[in-house]
């Protein structure tokens, strides 16, 4: 059921590639693009926040890991396909690294523990790779939007596609069990620890493919503004508001994210952020289920799956 | 070489001591509500526009709009509780916390768009006519802003474990902290004690605020970095005593200004942040061990 | 003085208590007993206004408690001892007291019943000074008796005040609820102990599964063969 809505988000944005590329209009491939490319960082931060319950705010990192390997292989020479490879082998080993301290911490520690990592990262890039990372001019004479675009778009069916893999895979069963509850999965047999380090390579593996469409599609930028903590925190943004531990929600909250953010007043920056910070407050608040849960309401069918993160709770504290 | 190094220890121990007195609301919020509130360096960051603007458009002395801004962010605070963490507060301990943290995620997001919106972008200091001074101790120069922060702290620290631990109002909140449920039960209002408590803490972060728009700078951007370092104070201190978070502040400010001479100003932060992961790893469950203010 | 009647409890979708009806006259005794997972705590927490009652009401002195916040029903003077360690660990024991002592009403005659308290526990007197985490388990169970105390109830609820004592300090505990009724407080308990709790009760009701199935005095039900062969006679 709730894999249609994920297939309708991912036509809808096959809608939109045919017509960008038809159309030929630059503002909407680059929507298109950057939508792309938030949904597929967007579907990785799901894998860990959204099916293994474990809030991550590092994820910038391997967003810009694989954005920088990725760009100084293909730039140093190496065929694109290769870079990609060996940016997604190398983030997934530094997960796995960094995964066994890290998923020691539970809950908010673990939350916390992650944002000061991403942050020590992104500070210790910019002071490794100061200058700023521009495509030579042969490769900007021949620049066009149809590799990125098509790369992005494979990113994302990736993504989406281990997503659907991990729905139906013992693996993500127990992921989701280890988020509903770590003891009882314990108790049934569950190895919580390994269950949570799979999600947490898997979500980085995946996480560097979008880095790497966003080093494919940028023109310059410097390097360290791929580990920003900026896209750990519109990955998050985008799972809540589209509906956290679904498939559509990622998707449909990019979307929602990218083209509302280009209609709004352009005079006012400021007023897209605050927009988006209110309603991500109210969705936590109010409609844990996001976007996709609204959506599937409105087309009738009930309510998708309640997420980790909110249910009515007995008056009874136990602290 | 030397001279360097005493004269870092010193910037950093002053330094340290406005990332105690962040760290004491955190510790408040974190410790009596359960809510951890990652807005609390965009707290300090309106705390210090306010002194600022305070400042530039009436003139007024940074210590005396001291206790404007305390009043006016205790507002802000209440104000804060009421239309958001007060409904965070209704779910359970481990629901509230995490859901604490996205919901002052999103405020934080906002303030900043906010703060650049009304304020700019721009860094903004305090300058007064005494913001130069300083006296000099064996050659050792001591800014007297800067050390302002210090003794802010110091006395924040005192007040609160007066508060905490010599009056009425005090006892129940360290009950509530202890468990709200048993102190509802005692006859506690637990509302009440947390709209005081999360008001407290805000106005806390605004007074930090007012130190470093004086001592150092403010900008819409800063209100991450501030609540990392409140963040590592806290983890480092735990919730176990107000004075042992000041010091806490002084140890992170001390080992950051020295990293900064031995490994390079560039890597301080992350020094730091490095400092607070190996910190973290020894109490992977979190520094709940004691009730705040025991 | 206490009047519940049909009270319905859920914990979200799973609802526990079924209708609970009982009441607790003036300077009387009242013993709820049951199975473990009968939802006894449940109901004691839904008349505290610590959980939402679906359906039901609950009148002290003829005045509807559901609705009110649980500080003001303390303030009406309907005072509960949770299960298990009431006291405040991170608090002395003289501070135990005084938090106890936080409504208004309590607060005026703070004084008096602190001496009253010291008398009735001479134990804690000794101990005022020392951390409640330091004391032993009977010792913790009187200081969180005189922690309620000093709230100045007219109801006592008490959650299982025997839970995890000895022998000879649940006879302790006993004898003080009595001294404690004789001075004008009402008692209403919750008690696994049953063959105690039918000796000093007054009246007792008998919750299975969320519904009450037999009352009476407690001479009533220890004759009452299905209560002997339930609870007594093991
Ligand atoms: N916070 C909760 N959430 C969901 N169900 C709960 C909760 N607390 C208790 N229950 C369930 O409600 C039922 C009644 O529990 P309650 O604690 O009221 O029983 P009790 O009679 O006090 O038992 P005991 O003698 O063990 O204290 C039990 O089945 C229990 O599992
Ligand atoms: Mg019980």
């Amino acid at each position: 059921m709730r894999e249609r809505a994920a297939w309708m988000g991912l036509l809808l944005l096959g809608a939109m590639v045919a017509v960008g590329l038809s159309v030929g209009n630059q503002h909407f491939l680059t929507l298109t693009i950057q939508t792309m490319i938030l949904a597929t960082l967007a579907t990785s931060w799901n894998i860990l926040g959204g099916f293994a319950g474990q809030i991550s705010l590092g994820h910038s990192a391997f967003f810009g890991l694989g954005a920088l390997i990725t760009r100084e292989l293909w730039l140093g020479g190496q065929a694109f396909p290769l870079a990609v490879m060996t940016a997604v082998i190398v983030t997934a080993l530094a997960a796995f690294v960094v995964g066994i301290p890290m998923l020691r911490f539970r809950d908010i520690y673990f939350a916390i523990g992650t944002l000061a990592l991403g942050v020590a990262v992104y500070i210790t890039a910019g002071n490794l790779w100061p200058g700023i990372s521009s495509l030579p001019a042969e490769v900007l004479r021949s620049y066009d939007f149809t590799g990125p675009y098509f790369f992005a778009l494979g990113a994302l069916v990736a993504a989406v596609c281990v997503s659907v893999w991990l729905e139906r895979s013992r693996l993500g069963l127990g992921m989701m069990t280890v988020r509903e509850d770590e003891e009882a999965a314990k108790a049934t047999g569950v190895d919580v620890f390994s269950h949570k380090l799979a999600a947490f390579v898997i979500s980085a593996a995946v996480a560097t493919l979008a880095g790497s469409a966003f080093a494919y599609f940028s023109v310059s930028y410097y390097p360290n503004f791929a580990f920003s903590v900026i896209w750990t925190f519109e990955a998050v943004l985008v799972v809540f508001i589209g509906g956290i531990g679904t498939l559509a929600g990622p998707l449909l909250g990019s979307i929602f994210f990218i083209l509302g953010r280009d209609l709004m007043p352009t005079d006012v920056d400021e007023f897209q952020v605050v927009f988006f910070g209110l309603l991500f407050i109210v969705v936590v608040l109010l409609f844990p289920g996001g976007l996709s849960q609204a959506a599937g309401r409105l087309l009738g069918r009930a309510g998708e799956r309640s997420t980790a993160t909110d249910r009515p709770t007995a008056a009874r504290g136990r602290s | 070489m030397s001279q360097l190094i005493a004269q870092s220890i010193v910037s950093g121990v002053l330094l340290g001591g406005v990332y105690g007195l962040v760290a004491l609301g955190l510790a408040l919020s974190f410790g009596v509500l359960r809510v951890l509130n990652v807005a609390h360096g965009e707290l300090l960051m309106l705390g210090g526009y306010l002194a600022f603007f305070a400042f530039r458009e009436w003139g007024l002395d940074p210590f005396v709009s001291l206790p404007l801004v305390f009043v006016v962010m205790f507002g802000f605070g209440v104000l804060l509780y009421l239309c958001l963490f007060r409904f965070v507060t209704r779910t359970e301990t481990h629901t509230r916390i995490k859901n604490s943290l996205l919901v002052s995620f999103g405020l934080a997001l906002v303030l900043q768009a906010l703060a650049v919106r009304f304020f700019t972008a721009d860094e903004r200091t305090i300058s007064t006519a005494y913001s130069s001074e300083a006296f000099t101790i064996w050659s050792i120069r001591v800014p007297m802003v800067r050390l302002a922060g210090l003794v802010v702290a110091i006395v924040a620290a005192f007040v609160l474990e007066w508060v905490l631990h010599r009056t009425r109002f005090g006892k129940a909140l360290r009950a509530t902290s202890e468990d709200w449920t048993r102190a509802a039960l005692t006859g506690i209002d637990v509302r009440r004690i947390y709209q005081i408590a999360f008001a407290v803490s805000a106005a806390l972060a605004a007074i930090a605020g007012s130190m470093v728009s004086l001592g150092y700078s403010v900008s819409p951007s800063i209100g991450l970095g501030w609540t990392l370092k409140a963040l590592i104070v806290v983890v480092l201190a735990g919730l176990g005593s107000m004075r042992g978070i000041v010091v806490a502040g002084v140890a992170l400010g001390l080992v950051e200004s020295l990293s900064s001479v031995w490994i390079g100003g560039q890597y301080r932060e992350v020094t730091a942040l490095v400092l607070f992961l190996i910190v973290l790893s020894f109490r992977p469950l979190g520094f709940f061990g004691r009730a705040a203010g025991a | 003085m206490l009047e519940v009647e049909g009270l319905e409890v859920a914990y979200g979708d799973l609802q526990v208590v079924w209708g609970v009806s009982f009441r607790v006259d003036r300077d009387s005794i009242v013993a709820i007993l049951g199975p473990n997972g009968a939802g006894k705590t449940t109901t004691l927490l839904a008349v505290m206004g610590l959980l939402p009652a679906k359906a039901g009401s609950v009148r002290f002195e003829g005045e509807e408690l559901i609705g009110l916040p649980t500080h003001q029903i303390v303030d009406r003077g309907v005072v509960m001892i949770p299960e298990e360690r009431a006291a405040f660990q991170s608090l002395t024991v003289a501070e135990n007291l005084e938090v106890g002592a936080y409504t208004p009403r309590a607060r005026a005659e703070y004084e008096e019943t602190l001496a009253e308290v010291y008398e009735i526990f001479p134990r804690l007197a000794e101990r005022r000074k020392q951390s409640a985490a330091t004391l032993s388990g009977g010792e913790r169970q009187m200081l969180a008796i005189g922690k309620a105390l000093m709230a100045r109830p007219r109801l006592l609820i008490l959650d299982e005040p025997s839970l995890g004592l000895a022998p000879i300090v649940v006879e302790d505990i006993f004898g003080v609820i009595r001294r404690i009724r004789d001075r004008g407080v009402s008692v209403l308990m919750v008690e696994q102990h049953v063959e105690m709790a039918l000796e000093v009760a007054d009246h007792a009701y008998i919750l299975e599964m969320g519904a009450i199935v037999a009352q009476g005095t407690g001479m009533e039900l220890e004759a009452d063969p299905r209560v002997q062969e339930a609870y007594l006679s093991l």
